[in-house]
Parts: structure tokens; C-alpha cells; sequence
């Protein structure tokens, strides 16, 4: 399925958001489909926060079109099926947490015997059953991010917007929060999720945005947005001439360890060329024993593309 | 519905908040400690008054007339403290704790948010208020006889006070910090106050030049009705003047800075209903434009 034939999430255009004589967002577009998890990545101060925010309807935009699930941002009933988390979430502490649950399932549009049983779920999804009767005060910041997750995901939403869902986490709470956020996604949520945590990012997300300066960089899926060529180390049983020559018309370039000569580094543009130099060695008759391209981080891609900006 | 719903939550959070618990309770302590001292004060006053020029039940109702304005004031105070305390961080409060990020967001108007929370308090003080009025005046005619024949037009008077303060706290909420909210609404409430008190100081003084005084007193008004609401109050507390003849007290005895022996003017309790209503709508206009 290609990205043409999913429905958007997210539509941005050309959003701007000044805040007095502060430009936090300057003409930011970006499309997010349903049924992905989108990245939004960026340095602390980069106008992230201000997307989630519009997103919300928290913080209103100066300028700019923006579409939730196919409806613009003020639509209430389309409200009833996003989800959202903030960033260190702070909630009403004097409540119980099957209180705090009942009171947004409530904003919602829940009641009942629904309601009732969609808080002992997303009790029991993020690991807090049987704490229906603690007090929020009295939860530590994991349980917090964990009650708050709750809360977004009461509504079986559509959409779940999460800023920097594990900041304040502990390696347990972060890894716990990952498999949570891989268990929505497939049950077919969209998630956008605004982070500077690049290990999460990477792990859960489809395709990412970088954004620094309130200005979108790079929009897509990481491992297209590389500007540098992807390194494969090929090793073969011999190396002929016409296996150089043909794999240099299929890479960007072709080099021979001088010290073990049957090593070869092929640079290519993409990870799917590599599919290209497996046949060329196969069709030039050497026998292939190891093809492995060096791996590309993500934070490789976000620390080049936001040093760039920089220069 | 999501009025009613953030109505709801309000109160349900006003009652779990441990001030009001403590409120309640001082109320009721005060009310006791109120009954006690009533009742002591009546046995020893009336054994004192058989020899003297006036019938004890005159007497009673002399001291009753007194001790009404007095208690009745002390409800006002009581509920206009009350309501700057639990009013003024009605809206700040939740955006300074981040409490409105998770709310905000949901299927709701922010004008159902404001109007919710505005109604709660609203009830919770119109209710605390009448209580407290109904209690102290229960207390005095159980000791002295004495009910204040426009008893209803004093507690409406009362109650339009405790809203006109809430409206101001409210909108002052949607503003400002909590703590400057607070500042500004406890100032202008003291403010009030003291430009009767100059204003009567002046008419003493200067009888004919007391205009400007006058316009000052009713700008300030104006701008802060819960004074001249107390001197509506006050009136309405009062007995007939046939009433007062009998008990040998003029009407005029009331003409103070703290209370008042003429009524206030319809169009001041216009102005007092519109200012009420107004300024949590002004709130709602300025929540509605504002990030969070």
C-alpha cells in the first residue's frame, strides 16, 4: 500500500505561530497518514511542542491550515476520537485513579456500564490494575505517564498525540511505554509522537519529521532521508574485474580492502540497492558469503541534518 | 451536558479540598460559640432591663436589631473571603498546574469549561451563603425575638454581593496569575470600604462640599458593588420605622460608613446583575482566545 492510498491523520500547511513578537513555528506543512506512527523529531526549543499544542487545541495557530482526521482542529466531534498525553502530565492529585479515568471517559462520551469497563481495560493495558482506589498524589511519575496514557486511550481513539511519553522514566518504564505504544499501533492506531528520545522514535515510528527553528527540515521514513550513501560490506569467494565494473554501474562507488582482497565497500543511494549488488555478484558468478550494510541511525540522520541547518 | 458535567466536578472538587472542610467547620464552631455568647449575653442583660425604663422585650428586640446587623456582617465577610480564596485561581490555577493540557483537549466548548466551574462555585457559595445567614438569623430570634421583615430582600442583596465578587474573581482568573488575581480582588474589596468610610468622614466635616466625595463613592462602587451591596444589606435588615420608634432607636442611628439607612436604587441592582453576569462571560471571551 503506498502513502497515496491512505487517508491523512494530520494535514499541515503552511502553519505559522508567533507568540507576541516570537516566532515559535514558521510555515510548517507536513502530512501524517492513518494507521502510522509518525515521528516528530527535534532539539529542545524547536517549536515541537507548539505543533502538539496547535494539534490540541491548546495553543491556536497565527496562520496555517490544519486537519485532524479529515476535519478541521475546533471539530468536537472529532475530539472524541483523538487521544492526547503532555509532556509530564499533571492531573487533579486528590482524585482516585478510576475516578480520574471515569471523569475523562466521561469527557468523551462514555457511561455506564461501557465506561465501566473501559477503565478496568486501559487499567489492566497499562499495567495499574487494582490501584483503582489510589489517589493520583499519591503515584509516582511512571504511574503518572501510565494513568495518563489511560486516559488518552480510553476513548479508543483514532489518533493518539504523545509528547515526550517517556521523559522522567526509568529504563523499566521506558521499555514497558515502547510495548505499550507497539501493542496500539497494531491494533491500528495513529500515533504521533513528538520526541527528542531518537530510541524510541526509531523503534516505533514509520516516518519521522525533523523540525529545529520552528522550520521542518526533513519529512519521511529514515532511512530515505539520509543524504550520505548507504556503506555495504560485501564479502565474496573471488573478485574478478567484471565484477567491479559491473557493481560500479549499479553503486556509487566500489572499493577493495587491499589487505583482504575478496572484502569489497559498495556505496549506494538506498537500502533497496543492496537487493541490486546480491544479483550483480550472483550474475558475475562469485559466490556471495556476507552482505551487510552499516547501519544508519537515526540519531546519524537527526545530528547531521540539524547540524546542517546550523551552518 | 459538559456544563453540568464540569458543574459537577467543581463541587465534587471543592468538597474533597480540605479548605472547605475546614471552612465548615469554623462556620459551625463559629455558630455555636455565637450561641453561647447570645445566650449568656440575653440572661445577664435581661435581669438588669426588668428595673429599668423599657419592658425586657423591647429590649430583646432593640439588642436583636443590633446584634442581626452585626452577625449579618460578619456572614458577609466571612462569605466574601471565602469566595476570593476558592474563586480566584478558578481558571489560572489550572493552567498554571497543567491540569486544563488533558481537559482542554477533550470533545468540549472552553465556554462549557468556564460557565462549569463558574456555576459550581456559584452554587457551592450562594448555598454556604444562605446557610450561614439562616443559621445566625435562627439563632438571634431564638434569643431576641427579632426577624428582619425584608429578611429574603436582605439575603438577595447578600447573595449579589458573594456573585458580583465571584464574577470579578473569575474574570480576573482568565487574566491573570492566581496571586495577582488575588491581590486585585482582595484590594479592590478593602478599597470599597474605605472610601465610605472617607466619603462619611468628608459629609461630617463639609457637608456642602461633599459632591466630588460622592462621585468617587459611586465610580468605586461601580466598579467594586459589594460595599454598597453590605449598606443594601444593612437596610433591609432593619425594622419597620414604626418599629424602630417603638424600641427608641432612630432610623438615622444606621446612617454609618458600615451600614446604611436608605435602600440602594433599582438601577444599582441593574447594574449589580449585569456586572454579575458580564464578567464571567468577559472570562469565557478571554479563556476562549487564550493558549494554554
Amino acid at each position: 500500500m503506498t502513502q497515496k492510498d491512505l487517508e491523512p491523520a494530520i494535514e499541515v500547511e503552511g502553519l505559522r505561530k508567533v507568540y507576541h513578537r516570537l516566532v515559535a513555528v514558521e510555515e510548517v506543512s507536513f502530512t501524517m497518514y492513518r494507521g502510522e506512527a509518525f515521528g516528530f523529531l527535534g532539539p529542545n526549543g524547536a517549536g515541537k511542542s507548539t505543533v502538539v499544542k496547535i494539534l490540541t487545541g491548546l495553543v491556536a495557530p497565527t496562520q496555517g491550515k490544519i486537519r485532524v482526521l479529515g476535519q478541521p482542529l475546533n471539530h468536537i466531534e472529532t475530539r472524541r476520537r483523538v487521544g492526547y498525553l503532555p509532556e509530564l502530565p499533571n492531573f487533579h492529585r486528590w482524585l482516585q485513579a478510576g475516578e480520574f479515568l471515569e471523569f475523562h471517559g466521561h469527557l468523551y462520551g462514555l457511561r455506564g456500564a461501557d465506561l465501566a469497563k473501559r477503565v478496568r481495560e486501559v487499567l489492566e493495558l497499562v499495567g495499574l490494575s487494582g490501584r483503582e482506589k489510589q489517589r493520583l498524589g499519591t503515584f509516582s511519575k511512571g504511574m503518572m505517564q501510565r494513568i495518563g496514557l489511560a486516559q488518552a486511550v480510553i476513548n479508543r481513539p483514532d489518533l493518539l498525540l504523545l509528547d515526550e511519553l517517556v521523559s522522567g522514566l526509568d529504563p523499566v518504564g521506558q521499555r514497558d511505554m515502547r510495548d505499550l505504544l507497539r501493542h496500539l499501533k497494531s491494533e491500528g492506531i495513529s500515533i504521533f509522537l513528538n520526541s527528542h528520545q531518537l530510541a524510541d522514535v526509531e523503534a516505533l515510528c514509520d516516518r519521522v519529521a525533523i523540525i529545529n527553528k520552528g522550520q521542518i527540515l526533513k519529512v519521511g521514513a529514515p532511512n530515505t532521508l539520509f543524504d550520505e550513501p548507504l556503506t555495504i560490506e560485501v564479502r565474496v569467494d573471488h573478485v574478478s574485474d567484471q565484477l567491479l565494473h559491473r557493481l560500479g554501474l549499479v553503486s556509487l562507488a566500489v572499493q577493495q580492502d587491499e589487505s583482504q582482497p575478496c572484502r569489497l565497500l559498495v556505496e549506494v543511494q538506498r537500502d533497496e540497492d543492496a537487493a541490486d549488488v546480491a544479483t550483480t555478484i550472483q550474475e558475475c558468478g562469485a559466490r556471495l558469503y556476507a552482505l551487510s550494510p552499516h547501519q544508519r541511525s537515526l540519531e546519524q540522520l537527526f545530528l547531521q541534518t540539524i547540524d546542517a541547518s546550523r551552518r | 451536558m459538559g456544563l453540568l458535567f464540569m458543574t459537577r466536578f467543581t463541587l465534587k472538587e471543592a468538597i474533597r479540598r480540605r479548605l472547605f472542610f475546614a471552612v465548615i467547620i469554623m462556620s459551625t464552631l463559629i455558630l455555636v460559640v455565637f450561641a453561647i455568647v447570645l445566650t449568656v449575653a440575653v440572661n445577664m442583660l435581661l435581669p438588669n432591663v426588668r428595673a429599668g425604663a423599657f419592658p425586657s422585650n423591647i429590649v430583646l428586640l432593640g439588642s436583636g436589631i443590633f446584634i442581626t446587623v452585626l452577625s449579618i456582617w460578619l456572614v458577609y465577610i466571612l462569605s466574601s473571603i471565602l469566595t476570593i480564596v476558592l474563586a480566584v485561581g478558578m481558571i489560572s490555577n489550572e493552567i498554571e498546574a497543567g491540569t486544563f493540557a488533558v481537559i482542554v483537549p477533550k470533545p468540549l466548548r472552553r465556554i462549557e469549561i468556564v460557565l462549569g466551574k463558574w456555576l459550581g462555585y456559584a452554587l457551592l457559595l450562594g448555598i454556604y451563603t444562605a446557610l450561614l445567614y439562616l443559621a445566625f438569623q435562627l439563632i438571634i430570634y431564638w434569643k431576641t425575638g427579632y426577624w428582619p421583615e425584608q429578611s429574603i430582600s436582605a439575603l438577595g442583596s447578600l447573595e449579589l454581593s458573594v456573585f458580583a465578587l465571584l464574577g470579578l474573581a473569575t474574570a480576573g482568573s482568565a487574566f491573570f496569575h492566581t496571586i495577582v488575581n488575588g491581590a486585585i480582588a482582595l484590594m479592590l474589596f478593602i478599597s470599597a470600604p474605605i472610601v465610605s468610610i472617607v466619603q462619611f468622614i468628608v459629609r461630617l466635616a463639609v457637608p456642602t462640599q461633599s459632591t466630588t466625595m460622592e462621585n468617587i463613592s459611586t465610580i468605586v462602587n461601580l466598579v467594586i458593588p459589594t460595599d454598597a451591596l453590605w449598606h443594601a444589606t444593612s437596610y433591609f435588615l432593619l425594622p419597620s420605622p414604626a418599629l424602630l420608634t417603638a424600641v427608641n432607636i432612630s432610623s438615622q442611628s444606621f446612617d454609618t460608613p458600615f451600614t446604611s439607612a436608605v435602600p440602594v436604587s433599582p438601577n444599582f441592582i441593574l447594574w449589580v446583575l449585569f456586572y454579575a453576569i458580564i464578567l464571567p462571560l468577559v472570562a469565557v471571551w478571554r479563556f476562549q482566545r487564550r493558549d494554554l
